[in-house]
C-alpha cells in the first residue's frame, strides 16, 4: 500500500501529467461538434468513434512520461538494484495513472455521451467500456513508452498503435451491439479477458525492456 | 576482525558495438576493504560499477557478491524528483522514519529547506540530499560514482569520515573519484 | 547441447561462407522458376471468366502477400532465438529481414490496389485483409525506426526482438478482429487444408511463382544479412581476411 501512496504523491504533484490528458480529451470532445453541421441528430452518428479515439489519444499522452522521468533522474537505477519486485512497481504505477486519468475520463465520456445521445441507458453502457478500455490502452502505451524510452513518445505511439487497433474494433462493435440489444455483455467479458492477460503480461515485459535500456 | 570475501570479479570483459572497454578484469574484496577504481575518462569506470551493481551484464566473466541486502549506490544522477519538496523526496526514499534522519539533516545543513522544491536548490545542495541515501544506508556494499563532485570542503570531510567509519563497521566500499580523498583503499587502474 | 549446436553453426563466419556457396544456386534456380511461371501464367493460361485478364496480377500479388506475413514469422523466430540463446546471427537476421518484409508488404498493397481498379472499381477498400496488410506494413516501419533510434546495436537488437515478439502475438489478433469488422476480399484460394478453389491451369503457375518469388526474396534476405554481418563484425579479424 505504501507504494501506491508514493506513486499517487508523485503523480498528484505533476499536474501537467494527469490534468493534461484529461483536458486534451475534453478539447477533442469539444472540437468534434464544431466540425459537424450544427444539427443535434446528425451529431450522434460519428460521436462514438470520436469518443474512442479521444480516449486512445489521451491515454497515449498520459503515458508519455510514465518512465522517462525516472530514467532521466536516475530513479530507475535505484529501483532495480533494490530487492523489491520491479514488475509490481510498474503495475502499481499503471494503476495509479488509471485511477487519476482513466477513471475521470470515463466519467467525462458518460457525461458527453449523455449530452449527445440523450439516451441514459446507452450512456451508462459507455462507462464500463471506457473504464476497461482506458486501462487496456494505458498498459499498451506504457509498453510503447518503455520501448521508446528516451527516444520520444512519437516512436512509442507508432509502434504501439497497431496493438490498440483490435480494441478499437471491439469498442465499435459493442456500442452497435448495445444499440441492437444483443450480446453487449459478451463484449464486456471479452474486453475484461484481454485486460486480465494484459495486466499480467505488460509489467513483466516492460520490466525486461527497461532493464535492457539501462544496460 | 573477521575478513570474509564480499565481492569477487572473475575475468570480466565488456564490449560496446565490438569496442572493447576492458578485458579480463579480476579482483576480489573482503569486508571492511575499499576499492578505488581509477582511470581516464571513457575507460569504463562507471560501466564497471554498473556491472558490479548488476544493472549491466558483462560480455564475459562473472561477478559474485556475498550479500543479500540491497546495495547502496550513488551515481552521477541523484534520483531526486525536482518537482517535490525535500520532505517528499525523503518520503520517497522511505527514510521518513529513520532514527538518524534528523542528525544528518542537521549535519548537511538542509533543515531550512525541507519544504522547498528540489528544483530551487543549488547543485551542491541537491547532491547533499542525494547523499542521504548513503548516510542512512543499511547495506553491506556501498558503490559510489564520483561522490565528491560538487561538494564543498566541509562536506567532503564529513563524507570521508563517514566512509572510514563504515569500513570499520566491516562494510565494503567501491568508488571512483578524480578528487583526492583520504580513504585507505586498494586501487584498480583501468586503461 | 542445443545451445552448443546453435552456437557452432550459427557463427557469422560459417554462415557467411555457406551463404556464398549456395547463393548462386538459389538465385538462378528461383529466377528461372519465377520467369517460367510468369510466362506460363501470363501467356498460356485461359482468361478468368469473371475478372478477364486483370487477374493475372496474382502472379505478383499472391506471392507478395504470402511472404509479407511469412517474413514477419521468420523475424519472430529469429527474435526468440536471439532472446533465448543470445545468438548474434539471429539478431542480424531480424534487421536484415525487416526492410525486405516492408518492401514485400508494400508490393502486396500496391499490386492489390492495381488489381482492385478493374475488379472492384476502386483502388482502395476498407476491407479486412487490406487493412491488416496495411497495419502489418506500419508495424514493419515501426520496427525499423525503433532499431534505427539506438546507437548501441545490442540494445537495439534486444528491444527490437521484444517488439517483434509482441507484434507476432498481435498479428493473429489483428487479423481476427479485422476479419470480424468487415470482409469484402475474396478468401484465400489456396490453403493447406482445403481443396483449392482456383482452376488447376492457373494453380500450377501460381505455385511456381510463389516458389520462385520465395527464392528471390530469400536471396535478398541473404544479401542484406551479409551486409549486416560486414557492418557489425567489422572489427573482427576474420572479416579482414574475408574482405
Amino acid at each position: 500500500m505504501n507504494e501506491l501512496k508514493l506513486e499517487y504523491l508523485k503523480l498528484k504533484k505533476k499536474t501537467r501529467s494527469w490534468l493534461g490528458p484529461i483536458l486534451v480529451f475534453w478539447l477533442i470532445m469539444l472540437a468534434f461538434p464544431l466540425t459537424v453541421e450544427f444539427m443535434q441528430d446528425k451529431l450522434e452518428i460519428g460521436f462514438f468513434s470520436v469518443l474512442w479515439i479521444a480516449i486512445l489519444i489521451s491515454m497515449m499522452l498520459a503515458t508519455e512520461d510514465i518512465f522517462i522521468e525516472d530514467y532521466n533522474d536516475g530513479s530507475l537505477e535505484q529501483t532495480i538494484i533494490k530487492n523489491t519486485s520491479f514488475q509490481f512497481l510498474i503495475s502499481i504505477r499503471i494503476i495509479v495513472y488509471w485511477l487519476m486519468i482513466g477513471v475521470p475520463i470515463s466519467i467525462l465520456s458518460f457525461i458527453f455521451s449523455l449530452g449527445t445521445s440523450e439516451d441514459l441507458l446507452l450512456s451508462i453502457s459507455v462507462i464500463p467500456l471506457s473504464i476497461i478500455s482506458s486501462y487496456i490502452f494505458l498498459n499498451l502505451f506504457a509498453l510503447g513508452s518503455a520501448l521508446s524510452l528516451n527516444k520520444g513518445s512519437l516512436l512509442g505511439a507508432l509502434i504501439t498503435m497497431p496493438l490498440a487497433l483490435p480494441v478499437l474494433i471491439v469498442l465499435g462493435k459493442s456500442i452497435i451491439a448495445f444499440q441492437l440489444g444483443i450480446n453487449y455483455l459478451e463484449f464486456i467479458l471479452l474486453l475484461l479477458g484481454c485486460l486480465s492477460i494484459i495486466i499480467i503480461a505488460v509489467p513483466i515485459i516492460v520490466s525486461f525492456i527497461i532493464k535492457a535500456h539501462l544496460e | 576482525m573477521d575478513n570474509i570475501t564480499s565481492v569477487i570479479a572473475e575475468n570480466i570483459s565488456y564490449k560496446v558495438n565490438d569496442n572493447k572497454l576492458f578485458h579480463n578484469l579480476s579482483f576480489s574484496l573482503n569486508t571492511g576493504e575499499s576499492l578505488h577504481i581509477k582511470g581516464p575518462n571513457g575507460s569504463g569506470k562507471s560501466t564497471l560499477l554498473r556491472i558490479i551493481l548488476g544493472i549491466t551484464n558483462p560480455t564475459k566473466g562473472s561477478i559474485s557478491i556475498n550479500s543479500t541486502k540491497d546495495k547502496c549506490y550513488l551515481g552521477h544522477k541523484n534520483a531526486l524528483k525536482n518537482y517535490l519538496s525535500l520532505d517528499d523526496n525523503i518520503l520517497l526514499m522511505e527514510f521518513d522514519n529513520h532514527p538518524c534522519l534528523k542528525k544528518y539533516i542537521e549535519i548537511l545543513d538542509l533543515k531550512r529547506y525541507l519544504d522547498v522544491n528540489v528544483a530551487n536548490l543549488s547543485y551542491g545542495q541537491q547532491k547533499k540530499l542525494g547523499l542521504l541515501r548513503l548516510f542512512l544506508n543499511s547495506s553491506d556494499l556501498i558503490i559510489l560514482d564520483e561522490p565528491f563532485v560538487g561538494l564543498d570542503k566541509e562536506t567532503q570531510i564529513i563524507l570521508t569520515d563517514f566512509l572510514t567509519d563504515q569500513l570499520k563497521e566491516n562494510k565494503t566500499l567501491i568508488y571512483t573519484s578524480h578528487i583526492e580523498c583520504d580513504i585507505d583503499s586498494k586501487t584498480l587502474l583501468l586503461k | 547441447m542445443i545451445k552448443k549446436f546453435i552456437h557452432q553453426f550459427a557463427s557469422p563466419k560459417t554462415y557467411l561462407y555457406q551463404v556464398n556457396r549456395f547463393y548462386p544456386y538459389i538465385f538462378y534456380s528461383s529466377l528461372v522458376i519465377y520467369i517460367i511461371s510468369l510466362i506460363w501464367g501470363l501467356f498460356f493460361t485461359p482468361e478468368d471468366f469473371v475478372q478477364g485478364n486483370s487477374y493475372r496480377i496474382i502472379y505478383l500479388h499472391v506471392p507478395a502477400s504470402f511472404l509479407s506475413q511469412s517474413l514477419y514469422l521468420a523475424m519472430a523466430v529469429a527474435s526468440v532465438t536471439y532472446l533465448v540463446w543470445r545468438v548474434k546471427l539471429a539478431a542480424y537476421l531480424i534487421i536484415a529481414i525487416a526492410p525486405i518484409g516492408a518492401m514485400t508488404t508494400f508490393i502486396a498493397l500496391i499490386s492489390g490496389s492495381i488489381w482492385g481498379i478493374p475488379t472492384w472499381g476502386t483502388w482502395w477498400q476498407w476491407d479486412a485483409r487490406i487493412t491488416s496488410t496495411l497495419i502489418l506494413f506500419i508495424m514493419y516501419l515501426g520496427l525499423i525506426s525503433l532499431h534505427n533510434s539506438f546507437s548501441n546495436f545490442e540494445k537495439a537488437d534486444k528491444l527490437t526482438s521484444w517488439l517483434v515478439i509482441i507484434g507476432a502475438v498481435n498479428i493473429p489478433i489483428i487479423k481476427k478482429s479485422v476479419d470480424w469488422w468487415s470482409t469484402l476480399h475474396q478468401s484465400a484460394s489456396i490453403t493447406l487444408t482445403e481443396k483449392p478453389t482456383i482452376d488447376v491451369l492457373m494453380l500450377y503457375p501460381l505455385i511456381g511463382s510463389i516458389i520462385g518469388f520465395l527464392g528471390l526474396i530469400t536471396c535478398l534476405v541473404l544479401t542484406s544479412s551479409k551486409y549486416q554481418i560486414l557492418i557489425r563484425e567489422k572489427t573482427k579479424s576474420w572479416i579482414r581476411d574475408y574482405v
